[in-house]
């Protein structure tokens, strides 16, 4: 019949059947189905389907599970697997002693309760997510915010939030409003590996296009790899070589993610941020009647002392006397008004050319937490080379002398900026001929005069013609705006001094003194002066609170162009236009998204979200429960965690994987606490370590779990043990991380390691600041990842430089001696006394006699510290069984 | 090589102080249950049936960081005098995106050795040497801008998180020794290359891959020895405690190999802590060696150091040391970065890299060593034939056209390979991709670059992605 039917098929459909069939071929592409938990000889082992599912493929091969572990290894075990953290003497001892028949259930009730059940398992995560710090590439920039991610997913995982939400809020959390600050915070997920500051933000645009490129794959790698369990990043320059990924799929997905934008920014959603504003814009207004009240009171009498100075009119010559000067007298209030958005005011083309120069402008700022506009710029046409004096752009509240690609610009050490609404400020920048820089403030030096370093002593020339002052934008082409007025600035072709600087400040026609002010003032003035500017003031913090928004690292919206398809991933090489879509290969459910190729930013993340999560997905769950499987065996019933696809390994257990991917995603579930609890009172997961040579030779690897596999605890387990077994373990929980280093820079940043013992020294080693470049020489030995690697599954090495590192890094000497300390504090001074608790701290279990004996003649002769050190080096303390 | 441990106990009863005794105590408590084994090569084959290794058996890669002119160096162009000052019609690929004229090499070139190889003035040294180097001069890069560019030269990758060549090395070939790391890398005394250690990860290969730095000052290698003050005797006996835990927690528990490796794990730090110290002490190197690398030139002296220290380690079985003259890019520069001067800033840098790479191509040869070491000299990109910004003296980023060289086993020596254009713009004949730099070290040193693979995330990996063709041109 087939042959038949073949006949009068057309060719071309004929090729597109044999590629479905090819398809079809992989596994895990094929819908969940529930299966029968399978019949088994030995029923009595059988605590639930888990375990049949285990003993059929044991049976079949003439294999026996190993017996249950005895209460002292399971209880480690537990403790490990889902704290990272060993029990307590008297956790021993309870759950040894506790005799009721469910005391194993209530241990595991108790650790999943636990809240350092998330910080266990959010490393995990972490890893996979490669969520690391700083930045990598050339800068290696500090991410001082990126931790709040951290602490969302511990905080997810310690109140079991539904699997399918924790994956729509990673995705599209800031742009789902229903998730709040929450669903910002987590897309930090998207963006939480490296990048390229450098190439970014370089002037040459092939360079900052490329950035943008691989930025944009390692996202959709980390988006195919951590949900699908396929590597959709290997068709951006070709369609997969062995899954059915063709190039499209992957720019359809381009098209979904490529609005996503890494950086710090307000935890606040878009409506949040909306309301926000519109608290901030009614305060702005009774701040502005405040002031226009003062100024009511004020201006007479300012104006009464102007004409005393005898300053009555702007003709009057200025000391000294700059080359041009802009005033505003013929606009509203005598001042240019700036909106902070897009008011600007421009010159002329300057007449004559400028080298030496000194830039002079009076102002008042509306808003102390404004970011990178400009009081004055001098910039030659186009927008570079360019001067200004410019507030607020790298560091909040403070000046700098701008310049294009901060060629002359320092971060000054200064004070932060304090001046009230309306009150006037007089800033100026000072060019020398030899390329020092100098700023004034009111008067008087603002910081230590500086010469920019990559000049190379050449003093940037402004041709006449060509040239021309800008007030507002930073420069021409800027998207920061300054939001304040301008009295009236100035721009002098010789760098002026510091006397003359001042007395520019004191003689300006229009600067009364403030004293002077005060002094004119008649006692109910003044009462009533008090009184408003309290309130101004009080206003002022109110605005500034409000305004100072929580940051965090993570994702922003931002609208892109249609997505091209780009021959061979290269940017130069533009093919058709695509739209926002998912993975052909899933064919249960349309990989078509609905979406126009110019569809706004956020119904792209959003409809990637809910494709991702949709229950016709077969891969989401099946990834999910095996990534948990890996977890509390070392191994996945898929070895390969993060690929389902041809190249990675085929199921174990295929239906068991099935089985827990349909127990996982059922109607009203995805919980992954229920999942845990599931597997950890299985039969399968209390067996011993125990060996069995037999069996060893059919499964050397005991990929049919004939025993529990003992394994080397992780990194962060063995340093945050050590801590509590010394007694020295800071169990604060989330928050900053805490840094281990000193920073300095040479054009990248560089850090150098430091070790304290302190107590924010002493906290989980989760709570270690990742930086790419600051790795841990003890961490790093136990296989803690480069986190800009995507790391679905930490390998396991024994090395002499991890040797090395146990027996001689300051951490582990520190740890010894104050675990020493505290058993002599507890314990005594008897030795016998002291190896027994040292034992049973360090291992959970009381020594033998010949440990004992041996332990004895030791400590005749060398402190405890010594053997402290001996049982934190050896095997037993290193191994969870 | 001193693998014999009657050989070294016997060295390390004379040693003095309390390291020797640590050290010997660890060697005497381990010495019955294990021999050391060195970390074996990748398990599988690394080469096509019937193919022949390579001669190669070590490498030293010198990597110079900022991006070296080649037409102020290597790559000779006349052409530039007459066009000098001219305009340049070309589209460029640089950082800063202001093109200006052409210029001539501000240094005057000559011919040198029987190659009659063209050199400039800036490195008399490496000039003398260029009969026993193979230059490639028609290399191009997949980015003008530094730490990509820096990566796919160290990893076939633009990106973070790829395993560097070292790494591939130690996991492909294996040590020889056991008692010096597989991969040493030796940062520039000026500075560490911008992202510091980023640069030798193992990415995703095992820990075990990842590049040593060795430090100038303090431990050579961190953690060598205990930090602060542990008594000698204590070590000693909580060694020997240790030893006995481990072994009968070995024996308990049977069937776990890695329990054994532990074992043995610390015997070879053991026997660490006495080989580190000797090799990075000259000592015992005569006068001559150490004036041939100028270890004491007040300029170039630091560099020169690492230069001998990497001829050690050699000899001693490292598999792989990358050193790196030039640091990160602040201020002033300490790496070839020359935007703004070429005269000022390759005149600097060229001072303290030419003698030091010279004298360790001499002394590799009069060792006989040449014969199966291969030495790798590599920068980023090259430099733009125009100026940056019009009527400067700087140059810009190049990824379109560089020249790297080679020299020592395998190799043609005296011989140039590839050309570029009259003004050095892009390449003439034979380019050169990154890839197949690669894949020709990998040749040399015995293994098919498709061979050598190594699984993640979906994709078996390769130092050479799924590019790369063996430069057959310059295989001797």
């Amino acid at each position: 019949m087939h042959r038949c039917l073949f006949a009068l098929l057309p060719l071309a459909l004929l090729g597109a059947l044999a590629l479905a069939k090819r398809e079809s071929r992989l596994w895990s592409l094929q819908p969940v189905r529930l299966p029968h938990a399978p019949t088994v000889k030995n029923a009595a082992w059988v605590r639930n389907p888990i375990d049949a599912f285990v003993l059929a493929k044991l049976e079949a091969k003439g294999l026996k599970p190993a017996p249950e572990a005895d209460r002292r290894t399971l209880l480690r075990r537990l403790s490990f697997d889902l704290t990272g953290l060993p029990p307590t003497p008297q956790e021993i001892a309870a759950f040894v002693s506790d005799t009721r028949p469910n005391a194993y259930e209530k241990l595991v009730d108790r650790l999943l309760a636990s809240p350092h059940y998330g910080e266990r398992w959010a490393r995990h995560w972490l890893d996979v997510a490669r969520f690391g710090e700083s930045h990598g590439f050339e800068y290696d920039r500090l991410r001082e915010h990126a931790w709040h991610y951290r602490d969302y997913v511990v905080n997810a995982l310690n109140a079991d939030k539904p699997y399918d939400q924790f994956i729509r809020e990673q995705v599209a959390g800031d742009v789902l409003e229903s998730a709040g600050e929450d669903g910002v915070i987590a897309t930090g997920f998207l963006v939480a590996g490296p990048q390229d500051e450098a190439g970014k933000g370089a002037p040459g645009l092939q360079v900052r296009l490329r950035a943008r490129e691989e930025e944009l794959e390692d996202m959709i790698g980390l988006v195919g790899q951590t949900f699908l369990g396929l590597s959709v990043n290997c068709a951006r320059c070709h369609d997969h070589k062995f899954d059915p990924i063709p190039a499209r799929d992957y720019y359809r997905l381009k098209s979904a993610l490529a609005g996503a934008q890494p950086g710090n920014r307000s935890v606040l959603t878009q409506k949040q941020a909306k309301r926000r504003d519109e608290q901030a814009m009614v305060l702005r207004g009774q701040q502005a009647a405040c002031q226009g009240e003062l100024r009511r009171i004020e201006e007479p009498i300012r104006a009464r002392l102007l004409q005393q100075q005898g300053a009555t009119s702007r003709s009057l010559p200025t000391t000294p006397q700059p080359l041009l000067r802009w005033t505003f007298d013929d606009l509203p209030g005598g001042r240019l008004t700036l909106d902070g958005k897009s008011g600007r005011f421009q010159s002329e083309p300057l007449a004559v050319e400028i080298r030496e120069k000194t830039l002079e402008s009076w102002v008042s700022l509306a808003d102390l937490n404004q970011h990178g506009g400009s009081v004055l710029t001098l910039e030659a046409d186009g927008g570079a080379p360019f001067d200004a004096i410019v507030f607020g752009e790298r560091q909040r509240g403070k000046w700098i002398s701008g310049s294009e690609f901060y060629n002359r610009t320092k971060d000054l050490e200064a004070a932060v900026e304090t001046v009230t609404p309306g009150e006037l400020v007089q800033l100026v920048s000072v060019y020398h001929a030899d390329n020092r820089i100098e700023v004034y403030r009111n008067g008087k030096p603002y910081a230590t005069a500086y010469t920019p370093v990559s000049e190379n002593g050449t003093l940037r020339t402004y041709a006449a013609g060509k040239s021309h002052v800008l007030i507002g934008p930073r420069h021409t082409g800027s998207g920061d705006f300054l939001h304040g007025e301008i009295e009236e600035a100035r721009l002098y072709n010789r760098a002026l001094s510091a006397a003359e600087i001042a007395e520019s400040f004191r003689s300006a026609p229009f600067h009364v003194a403030p004293e002077a002010l005060e002094a004119a003032f008649t006692p109910d003035e003044r009462k009533q002066r008090k009184t408003l500017t309290a309130e101004s003031t009080r206003l002022a913090a109110e605005l500034k609170a409000l305004e100072t928004p929580t940051l965090t690292y993570a994702t922003s919206s931002q609208q892109p162009q249609p997505t091209e398809l780009l021959l061979r991933g290269d940017v130069q090489s533009k093919g058709e236009i695509v739209t926002p879509g998912g993975l052909s290969a899933l064919t249960a459910y349309s990989p078509h998204f609905g979406l126009a190729a110019d569809s706004p930013e956020a119904a792209r993340r959003l409809a990637l979200a809910n494709w991702l999560t949709d229950s016709r997905n077969p891969l989401t769950a099946r990834v999910m429960v095996n990534r948990v499987w890996q977890g509390h065996f070392g191994r996945g019933i898929v070895g390969t965690p993060s690929d389902f696809g041809n190249n990675g390994e085929s199921p174990s257990h295929p239906e068991l994987l099935d089985w827990l991917a349909t127990a996982f995603s059922g109607p009203g579930a995805w919980s992954l606490k229920k999942l845990h609890r599931a597997i950890l009172l299985s039969s399968t997961y209390r067996q011993s370590g125990q060996f069995d040579p037999k069996a060893a030779k059919i499964d050397a690897d005991n990929h049919l779990l004939w025993r529990f596999s003992p394994h080397r605890l992780e990194a962060e387990a063995v340093r945050d043990s050590m801590l509590a077994i010394s007694g020295q373990l800071n169990l604060a929980l989330g928050g900053p991380s805490f840094r281990p280093f000193t920073v300095s820079n040479y054009g990248s940043d560089f850090y150098q390691l430091v070790d304290k013992d302190t107590p924010e020294f002493n906290r989980r080693t989760l709570y270690r600041m990742g930086v790419q470049s600051a790795r841990n020489p003890l961490l790093e030995t136990l296989d803690c990842p480069d986190p800009s690697t995507k790391t679905p599954k930490r390998t396991v090495t024994t090395t002499p430089i991890q040797a090395l590192a146990l027996m001689n890094d300051s951490f582990v000497l520190r740890q010894s001696r104050a675990f020493a300390t505290k058993i002599i504090h507890e314990a005594g001074s008897a030795p016998s006394a002291q190896i027994t608790a040292v034992y049973t701290r360090a291992l959970g279990r009381p020594p033998t006699p010949t440990e004992r004996t041996r332990a004895l003649a030791h400590l005749k002769a060398h402190p405890l510290d010594s053997l402290c050190w001996a049982l934190f080096n050896s095997s037993e303390f290193l191994y969870a069984k | 090589m001193q693998n014999n441990p009657t050989h070294r106990r016997h060295f390390l009863t004379q040693a003095a102080g309390g390291l020797g005794s640590i050290a010997l105590a660890a060697l005497l408590a381990e010495e019955a249950w294990a021999s050391p084994e060195p970390i074996p090569p990748a398990p599988f084959p690394l080469r096509r049936k019937g193919e022949s290794g390579g001669r190669a058996k070590r490498v030293i890669q010198i990597f110079c960081c900022g991006g070296v002119s080649h037409i102020d160096t290597f790559d000779y162009k006349p052409e530039l005098i007459r066009m000098d000052g001219k305009e340049c019609k070309k589209v460029f690929d640089t950082f800063f995106a202001q093109p200006g004229n052409l210029m001539k090499s501000p240094f005057s070139f000559q011919q040198h050795g029987k190659s009659g190889k063209w050199v400039s003035e800036l490195l008399p040294h490496l000039a003398g040497r260029v009969d026993d180097i193979t230059f490639l001069c028609s290399m191009k890069a997949k980015s003008a801008n530094h730490t990509p560019a820096t990566f796919q030269m160290n990893s076939g990758f633009t990106l973070n998180g790829f395993p560097c060549l070292g790494a591939w090395l130690s996991y492909g070939l294996g040590t020889v020794n056991q008692d010096l790391p597989a991969f040493v890398v030796l940062p520039d005394p000026r500075g560490l290359p911008a992202g510091g250690a980023i640069n030798w990860t193992s990415g995703f290969l095992p820990a075990t891959h990842q590049g040593t730095a060795f430090n100038p000052k303090g431990n050579p290698v961190d953690n060598l020895f205990p930090a602060g003050d542990v008594n000698a005797a204590d070590r000693q006996a909580a060694l020997g405690l240790l030893g006995t835990m481990n072994q009968e927690f070995g024996t308990a528990n049977p069937g776990d190999s890695a329990l054994a490796a532990r074992i043995r794990a610390y015997e070879l730090a053991a026997w660490m802590q006495v080989s580190i110290p000797q090799v990075v002490s000259f000592e015992s190197e005569p006068e001559h060696i150490k004036k041939l690398y100028g270890i004491d030139d007040p300029v170039a002296g630091g560099f020169a150091r690492n230069c001998l220290l990497a001829r050690r380690l050699l000899e001693k079985g490292v598999r792989f040391v990358q050193l790196y003259h030039g640091g990160a890019f602040g201020s002033p520069r300490i790496n070839w970065d020359a935007h703004e001067d070429i005269v000022e800033n390759h005149t600097k840098q060229a001072r303290s890299m030419d003698q030091p790479v010279a004298a360790l191509l001499t002394d590799l040869k009069q060792r006989g060593m040449l014969d199966d070491t291969l030495i790798l000299w590599t920068t980023e990109f090259g430099r733009t034939p125009i100026t940056q910004g019009v009527g400067k003296p700087g140059r810009d980023h190049h990824p379109f056209a560089y020249t790297c060289w080679m020299a020592g086993a395998g190799l043609k020596p005296g011989f140039s390979y590839g050309s570029t254009d009259e003004i050095g713009y892009d390449t003439a004949e034979n380019p050169v991709s990154v890839y197949d730099f690669h894949a020709t070290v990998l040749h040399l040193l015995g293994i098919d670059h498709t061979k050598l693979t190594y699984y993640h995330n979906g994709t078996r990996r390769r130092l050479t992605d799924v590019h790369g063709e063996v430069i057959q041109g310059i295989l001797r």
